[in-house]
């Protein structure tokens, strides 16, 4: 028992004699700002995006409070969340996309919980025994009693080589009148073809993400790491912004807008085919 | 005194569940009590990270707050690091990252911390307990005095926080608080 109490004893005070080595210690660096302008978090990023903290990020701001999405807040806020040394943004189009963002009669706003945003992960799994890299596409839902992460989809350039449907002359079809010799021609699509794909309609695309999913209960695909993450935003109406990560010295770093583009009618069914086929 | 804490925190987030207590959602200044709470974890956490850094703390005192530590996770709870030379991340159980951390071969080490932090907003998972992240920045410094070598690094730790709803009597009362585990841990080096 004394020895317990002893240890007990021990411990504690070696905890109250560690000056200078725990959060808010005496001693502790001091931030030179860098930190304190950084967007450490996604979340930050929401928050400075729609004026919901305080400048120093030490105050959630709510619908209660008189700052809560204050414009004129929101406008020095955005103009810190652009990449500004790698990103190659025109002024012209940030000051545009603010312009529409910040109106006072419709100002838009980024949610965490609505559709219209989703993440991007660079992962390397082992596949067959072999290093591969898979790109995994991930938004949130409701679940429960509140919100999950779900993989929605999947690029995996071993499954895309596999499906490559041949075009034109190239292309093996099962004649308009098999039907009258009962499909015995089908020997030839499953057979004697190693491009089966040929006999699929326009319309078909291979789903990746169950194959995947497939092989991974086989035993065939195993997780490794990740390498990079980022996100896609299409939440303000005819803009689509990316979100990256920027570790580097500085002010203008954690998480800020990558890439800005004004959509047309029809860019972001092109955009969202980029993204998700890498074409 | 530290043993009294989570008691003192206990009666605290008692008193203050009195009027909400038939609710599970969070108002601002509960979660203003649940942040304090969690920034008093992150605080003991890098607190005993220091000491079982340091190479003035004894082996056998060392593994005592390894312990100390690890009571501050939630089970199976591990630390992501990534470098600046190396993005991808390694894996680490929280008790082997402690192991690492104390076996550096580093004559003096100090491990210090910006006295800077943010706190995300709490998101409710499907199972109905909260989650949310919170942000501090590590120095380290370490010096070989064999080879002169010193090494220093800058890491930001985004620290996973789950926050639940329990129950306990006292006194024949039962009494509803809000408790506060650690979780996964992503360690990014930064050019800081």
């Amino acid at each position: 028992m004394r020895k317990l109490i002893l240890s007990v004893l021990v411990l504690v005070l070696s905890l109250e004699m560690a000056p200078g080595q725990g959060l808010y210690s005496p001693g502790s660096p001091k931030d030179d700002g860098r930190f304190a302008a950084s967007t450490k978090q996604v979340n930050q990023f929401f928050r400075r995006f729609n004026a919901e903290e305080s400048v120093d990020g030490s105050k959630r701001y709510y619908s209660e409070d008189p700052l809560y999405r204050d414009r004129e807040l929101r406008g020095k806020f955005i103009s810190i969340l652009f990449d500004n040394e790698t990103s190659g943004i025109t002024n012209e189009l940030k000051s545009e996309f603010m312009r529409e963002v910040l109106s006072e009669n419709m100002p838009q706003y980024i949610n965490f919980h609505r559709e219209g945003w989703f993440a991007e992960v660079e992962a390397f799994f082992s596949y067959r025994g072999k290093r591969e890299n898979v790109t995994l596409f991930l938004k949130i839902q409701p679940e429960g009693l509140g919100y999950e992460w779900v993989i929605d989809k999947v690029i995996f350039q071993p499954f895309k080589d596999i499906f490559n449907k041949p075009e034109g002359d190239a292309k093996g079809f099962l004649h308009p009148l098999s039907h009258e010799l009962g499909f015995m021609n089908l020997r030839k699509a499953f057979q004697d073809s190693d491009t089966p794909e040929a006999f699929t309609p326009k319309e078909y695309q291979p789903d990746y993400l169950t194959l995947f999913l497939y092989e991974m209960k086989r035993g065939n695909i195993r997780f490794e790491t990740i390498s990079d993450v980022k996100f896609h935003f299409f939440q303000i109406n005819n803009w689509y912004f990316e979100l990256n990560q920027f570790n580097r010295p500085g002010f203008n770093t954690g998480w800020l807008i990558g890439n800005l583009v004004k959509l047309s009618n029809g860019d972001k069914e092109t955009l969202l085919r980029y993204i998700y086929d890498q074409k | 005194m530290k043993k009294y804490i989570p008691l003192f925190l206990l009666l605290f987030f008692a008193t203050a569940a009195v009027s909400v207590a038939q609710s599970d959602n969070i108002s601002p200044a509960r979660k203003q009590a649940i942040d304090s709470l969690a920034l008093e974890k992150v605080k003991d956490l890098s607190k005993y990270i220091s000491i079982i850094g340091s190479k003035e703390t004894q082996f056998s005192e060392a593994n005592r707050v390894m312990d100390r530590a690890e009571e501050l996770f939630a089970p199976g709870a591990e630390m992501g690091v990534s470098s600046l030379n190396r993005k991808e991340i390694a894996y680490y159980k929280v008790r082997r990252y402690f192991e690492r951390l104390m076996a550096l071969n580093y004559d003096r080490v100090n491990i210090t911390w910006y006295d800077i932090h943010y706190i995300s907003d709490l998101e409710r998972q499907p199972d109905g307990r909260y989650v949310g992240v919170v942000t501090v920045y590590q120095r380290f410094e370490g010096t070989s005095l064999e080879s002169g070598l010193n090494y220093r690094d800058t890491t930001k730790k985004d620290i996973t926080i789950y926050v639940e709803k329990k129950q306990t009597q006292i006194a024949g009362r039962t009494i509803e608080f809000w408790d506060v585990m650690l979780g996964d841990i992503r360690v990014t080096e930064t050019s800081a």
